[in-house]
């Protein structure tokens, strides 16, 4: 069970809404599965060069090396570190545990691909090592547009487990 | 000597090997050793102006090096440095 305030709820829901076509991104603190804070982070997809998008593995780099660069940014993110690294710093001083990371997708289902699954199992391997804990990972669809669907997940051994929200007012 | 942690996607260019030990006094010096001892890794660091990518943390023991000395920051003897991607995505 994962609870989070309606205001958040629709904050990431604007965020999704403000950036589409690109996918938005950000990240969740709190403290015991209750969700406080909410920080938008830039998705720096668009800005990022040939060499840098071989951060993506196999048939997500194809797709994305198809695309111009501001096309790529509607089927893919990637967080600013630095923008991520200042959140972390912000909720260390507040005495918050990062919660969760969220992005949005414009044209899709809110669960998560394989490309996140991919990566969130690339995060887990470096998390427990530099003490944080572990994530929930929640996805804004925009595929119904006047429907948007928020859904969360823990994503262990390459398995996504959809986790209930509880929206508190 | 420093452990460093070498990330998923980075690891063809270290044998496969997830942690490696360096030589170093600061993160600068073992970015270059690593990249000295496996050609292309420090490429895929920094960018053309000499900085570390914008989607990229390194981190020194639990604290990213921007909120220390950056590159510059000193490294003694068992200390851990963690390169770690910032997350990223795609639908």
């Amino acid at each position: 069970m994962l609870s989070i305030p309606s205001s958040i709820i629709q904050n990431m829901i604007e965020h999704a809404r403000e950036l589409a076509p690109h996918e938005c991104c950000g990240i969740l603190s709190g403290k015991e599965g209750e969700i406080s804070d909410c920080y938008r982070i830039t998705n720096i997809l668009a800005n990022m060069s040939e060499q840098e998008l071989t951060r993506f593995d196999g048939a997500k780099l194809s797709d994305l090396q198809r695309l111009s660069p501001e096309e790529r940014a509607d089927i893919a993110f990637q967080m600013d570190a630095r923008e991520m690294a200042m959140a972390q710093r912000d909720m260390r001083s507040k005495g918050l545990d990062l919660l969760g990371f969220y992005h949005s997708h414009t044209f899709s289902p809110a669960r998560p691909s394989l490309t996140d699954i991919t990566i969130a199992m690339e995060f887990e391997s470096y998390r427990a090592k530099l003490n944080f804990p572990e994530p929930f990972h929640l996805i804004v669809s925009l595929e119904v547009a006047d429907q948007p669907v928020v859904r969360a997940y823990r994503i262990q051994e390459a398995l996504a487990t959809e986790v209930p929200i509880h929206t508190l007012n | 000597m420093i452990k460093v942690r070498i990330p998923t996607p980075l690891r063809p260019m270290t044998g496969g090997k997830s942690e490696v030990e360096m030589a170093g006094s600061t993160v600068s010096e073992i970015i270059e050793n690593l990249g000295s001892a496996h050609p292309g890794i420090k490429e895929r660091l920094y960018d053309e102006q000499g900085e570390v990518r914008r989607f990229i943390n390194i981190y020194v023991n639990e604290e990213d090096i921007r909120f220390l000395t950056g590159k510059d920051t000193p490294l003694k003897d068992g200390d851990e440095v963690s390169i770690i991607p910032a997350i990223a995505g795609g639908s």
